[in-house]
This record gives structure tokens, sequence and C-alpha cells, in this order.
């Protein structure tokens, strides 16, 4: 009853109790978001790489894919070696390079091009037409759908070099399919081609830029890079682990943002819970010294003004979980507009237990913040506090 | 100190000091007061004499600074913070000038407040809660709160909530000083009625009316007893 009478004095000044959870919904929320964001953009990076069937990457010694333009000569043998290594399903060799596509005397921007085999290759699904043969090449969706390109098209293609020095020896190629290819940031345009036409085009003839390595059913992805970098030493092999801690140490700052935004927010939702209960537990002061004095217990007395606190902060998480979850989507498409990060992924990850760790943070912040009045209220000098209530 | 069959209360040298500025005041400077089983006691004074400071720490609210208290045949203050509130809940009813009802609560559950802190099962304090509030006159405004009770009406319900759990003996502050005349009148005769049950009650006032109706009266002045009578 004592709880109760507690709770029901929170309706008893509707505007203030209304504004106070607005203001820790909002805290709430910040704080969810930046759960979120503490580990989404690593979590989604895993799962990005792990959704083409290809968990393992093995590229230039010391190199993470696509770091730099540094490739790995003699990339046929090297990948033969590899698929030798047991519990091995499948070698993907990538090599990457940047086309031109050229129009009468111009060419255009430059393309992310890459060397594929086409019967093993993790980098895009085809989503219309087939994967491409000699003289043929797969374009990205948003290059089919904004330069009007379609299955059967020809392209002029020209390799990054014999651009830039002028000669434009464009070849024509046939576009054999339309992909969605998984890496790409929005609107990107990209090719896809047989590596060998790549390594021609580019003077880097069995040169690789990197492997994508499938590994067999029930094999583990450590174990197998492990054998994969035992049996061919003069590569890096990383499994997806070992990219998404590598990721995680170059988003270091992106963590390091979110704890301290989340760090301000939970404060927030402290002083407000604090501040709110503390004005409700003053102007109940002489209600509680009389249940003091009546006889009812410390204990029960914290506990009432304690759930006022929890109350207030859950009350704040229903509110804010939607607002976080919408800010969240606001925000995720903000920052995927920046240049380089892959449509796909997402800043913020739904992961049920960081989301309940985020609301329970705020419920636990809310019974912290209720026993600072509610400790004051039942320590203060009980014959004083009736004294000064009788003034 | 002996502990004499019958005796409610029994005080023995009783100094309170209040810290000030540094300095000790001395509300209380050597007080010896007995209460018996269904008496009912006026202690009465100019206001500064100490009448409240001891009723504090006759009830077991505020403990002295020197001296003993039994109270209901227990030391009070050997008692830990825990025992002396239960024994306040359980056997003591506590009214106040300011009655001090929770606002957010209706009549009948502040009655029911100090049973439900007892562990009296609902339907039980329901029932008894309606009871009181009847003995006290208010069975029709059950369910109204305090904002909307007068004074004298607020004054019953509280006077109902310190009967809820049945006490031995009931500790009043002031209980008419924030009540007209007629409202007051009407709450001494409650306190007539209850002592006539048999109820123990002590009553600090500056009423003279309240006085008046109280059998035996101790007279305070600076901090000291200073006349006990009973009235024939």
């Amino acid at each position: 009853m004592i709880v109760a009478a507690s709770l029901r004095a929170l309706g008893r000044r509707r505007g203030r109790t209304a504004l106070a959870l607005a203001g820790i919904a909002v805290s709430a929320a910040l704080l969810l978001d930046m759960t979120m964001l503490a580990s989404g953009l690593t979590r989604s990076f895993g799962d990005l790489l792990g959704v083409s069937g290809y968990a393992l990457r093995v590229t230039p010694k010391g190199i993470l894919p696509f770091d730099s333009e540094a490739g790995i000569p003699g990339g046929d043998a090297v990948g033969e070696r590899i698929a030798r290594v047991p519990g091995v399903k499948s070698v993907a060799p990538v090599l990457g390079a940047q086309f031109r596509v050229v129009r009468g005397d111009s060419a255009g921007p430059p393309l992310f091009t890459m060397g594929i085999r086409p019967g093993a290759q993790f980098l895009y699904r085809l989503v219309e037409g087939s994967e491409p043969g000699p003289g043929e090449v797969v374009v990205s969706e948003p290059m089919s759908r904004l330069d009007g390109i379609r299955v059967g098209s020809t392209l002029q293609l020209a390799g990054g070099a014999g651009v830039s020095l002028g000669r434009r020896d464009a070849r024509t190629v046939r576009v054999s399919g339309v992909g969605d290819f998984l890496y790409d940031y929005a609107e990107q345009r990209s090719l896809a081609m047989p590596i060998g036409q790549v390594q021609r085009a580019t003077g880097r003839p069995g040169e690789v830029s990197l492997f994508g390595v499938a590994a067999a059913d029930g094999v583990d992805g450590d174990d197998l890079a492990r054998r994969i970098a035992a049996a061919v030493p003069e590569v890096s092999t990383l499994s997806t682990r070992e990219l998404m801690r590598e990721m995680d140490r170059r988003l270091l700052y992106f963590r390091q943002l979110a704890t301290i935004l989340g760090s301000i927010a939970m404060v927030v939702t402290a002083l407000l819970i604090s501040t709110i209960v503390t004005i409700g537990v003053r102007e109940r002061f002489g209600e509680i010294a009389t249940l003091r004095a009546i006889g009812v217990a410390r204990g029960r007395i914290l506990l009432a003004v304690v759930t006022e606190g929890l109350v207030l902060a859950a009350a704040g998480c229903v509110a804010g979980l939607p607002l976080g979850l919408w800010m969240a989507r606001r925000l995720d498409r903000i920052l995927l507009s920046f240049p380089g990060i892959p449509a796909r992924m997402t800043f913020f990850a739904w992961e049920a237990e960081r989301v309940a760790l985020a609301m329970g943070l705020v419920i636990a912040i809310g019974g912290l913040a209720g026993c600072i009045p509610g400790l004051a209220a039942v320590r203060s000098p009980l014959s004083q506090a009736l004294r000064e209530e009788a003034e | 100190m002996t502990d004499e069959p019958g005796r409610v209360i029994e005080a023995r040298g009783i100094i309170k000091e209040y810290p000030y500025q540094g300095d000790a005041v001395r509300a209380l400077r050597g007080v010896d007061v007995d209460v018996s089983a269904g008496e009912m006691v006026a202690v009465v004074g100019p206001s500064g004499c100490g009448k409240s400071s001891l009723l504090n720490v006759l009830a077991g609210i505020d403990p002295p600074t020197r001296g003993t208290v039994r109270l209901l045949g227990d030391d009070l203050y050997g008692l830990d913070e825990g025992a002396r509130s239960r024994l306040r809940l359980r056997r003591v009813g506590f009214i106040f000038q300011r009655f001090h009802l929770l606002a957010v609560l209706s009549a009948a559950e502040n009655v029911e407040l100090p049973m439900a802190e007892a562990g009296v099962p609902k339907r039980e304090r329901r029932d008894r809660a309606r009871e009181l509030l009847d003995y006290v006159g208010l069975g029709h405004r059950t369910a109204h709160r305090p904002p909307h009770l007068s004074g004298g009406e607020q004054q019953r319900v509280a006077i109902a909530r310190a009967l809820a759990n049945r006490p031995e003996v009931i500790f009043a502050d002031e209980p008419t000083g924030e009540l007209d005349r007629r409202t007051g009148a009407e709450i001494i005769d409650l306190f007539a009625r209850l002592n006539r049950q048999g109820t123990t009650l002590v009553v600090v006032t500056h009423d003279a009316k309240v006085a008046e109706s109280a059998p035996r009266v101790v007279e305070m002045a600076d901090g000291l007893v200073v006349g006990s009578g009973v009235r024939p």
C-alpha cells in the first residue's frame, strides 16, 4: 500500500512527471543508440563477411583486403596451394582495378572493377542475366539503373593506366548480367569480369589482390586460417573473427564516442530521476516523517521511494525504446551516406541482449537515483522532521 | 526502575539536549513521568517548555540524552530502531497537529495503511477501517481523499488511523491545534470516549479545553515537570 501510495504521488503532478518522463525517454533513447552503435558496425561487418559463405580472406602479407594496391604475385599457384589445404571447400580469387567507360572522346569516372572467377566468387549475387564469360562484364544494380545499362548492352572500357596516358585503348565488352554487389556503398557503380581479362588489361598477369576462402561444412574458420597460414606462409590469412577484431580496432573512435555519449545519457537520466524524486520526497517530507513515527519500517519507506525511481526509469524506457529505434534509423541513413561505407552495413545493430542491457542500465540508474532522496528521507532525524513540519 | 503492573509508561531522569550552533540546548532537564493503563494525561505548559520533546521521548521517536523510558514493559531505548518501529506500529497510536494523512490515499486507505504494514489481511483491514471510520463519524466519507475533507474530518481520519492496530496507548501532539473551537470540542469528546473505553492517552496541548477534559494534568515549564494533578 505504501508503494502504491508512492506511485500515486507521481500522478499528483502530472505535468511535471510527464516532462521528467520525456527527458528520461530521450536519455534512454540516446543510451540505446550508443549501445547499438558501440558494436553495430563491427557486428554488421561480420554478418556481411559471412553472407557469401566465403568467411576467410587471404591477402598479401600484412595487408588487409583492399587496404593498398599490393597484390599476390603468382596468384594462380597460390590459389591452388590454398585449395589443397584440408577443410577448404572453395577458393575465389579477386583482382581489384579501376576501369572507365569511354563514350566517344570522353572517359567517365573511374569504376571499381573486380576480376573474379565466375564459378567461384563472393562479391555479388546475380539479379539478372548470367555470369560473365570472356569479353563480358556484370554491372552493379545502381550502374544499370542510373546509366540505363541492360543485359546485352555493350560498353567501351578502358583500363586506368591507358586513360591516364591518353591512349584510351578501349575494348568493347558485353553486359552479361546485373549483380547485387554485397560490399558496395549506396549507388556505387561497379563492374566484375573474369580475372584473366582484368590481369591482361592492367598488365598484372597472374596477380591476385586477395582470395576469399570458403570452409567445408563443420570446419572451424580460425582452425582453417591457421592451417592455410602454415601451408602458404607468404600471405596473410584472416578469419572473420580476426577481420572483425581489426575492424573493431579501427572503429575504436566510434566506441569511444558511444561510450562518452552513453555515459552522458546515463548521468542525465540519473540527474533527472534523482531531481524529480527528490522534489516529490521534499513535498511529502511530513507524510514520510509521519509514516516513520507511526512505525513504518525505514526499509519499506526506502523501497517506496526507490520504486518511484524504478517506475520512472521503466516508463522512460518504454517511451525511449521506439524513440531510440527511430533515431537509430535516421542516424544510420546519415552515416551510411558517408563515402566508402557498404550500403548493406548498419551502424546500429539490434541485439536483444544489448538493448536489454541498455534498458536494464536505465532502470538500475532509476533505482540508484531513487536511493539518494530515499536515504535522505529515512535518515533525517525523525523528531526534527516532525518539528519542521509542524512549524 | 520497577516494572509495576498496569504501568504503561515509566520515565526516569529524562534529559534531552539538542545541538544548536555548536552548543547544546537543554529541552528536558530531568523529567520523571509515570502513566498507568487507562489514564488520560494532558501535558500542558507554555510554548517551548519541552512538551513535544517529552512526548517524542516517551513515544520512542527521539532518544533522550540521558534517562530511561519503559513503554509497555519494554526498555524503549534498549531496543534497536527496528524493534522500536515495530512497537510503535503495533502497540502505539499517534495523532499529530497537522494530521499528516497521505493525500493520495482515501480516508479508508489511510486507516488501512498501519494495518497493511503490520501484516493484517486485506479483508480484515478493510472491514476494520470501515468500522473505525464509523466510530469517528466518517462512515459516509470513506472514499474521500484528505484534500476533500475538512480539518476536523482529517483529524478524525488520523484518529481512526491511530486506532487501526488496536494500540494500548495513544500519543497526541496538539491534536486540536489546527481546528476551530467547535471541531476541537468534537475531537475532545472523541478522546474522552476512547479513554472511557480503556485506551491510555497522553495528549500534549496548550488548549485549555483539552486539558480540562483530561482526568490528569502534567504541567511543564522550562524543561521540568512543575506540577501534576488528578482531577477529582
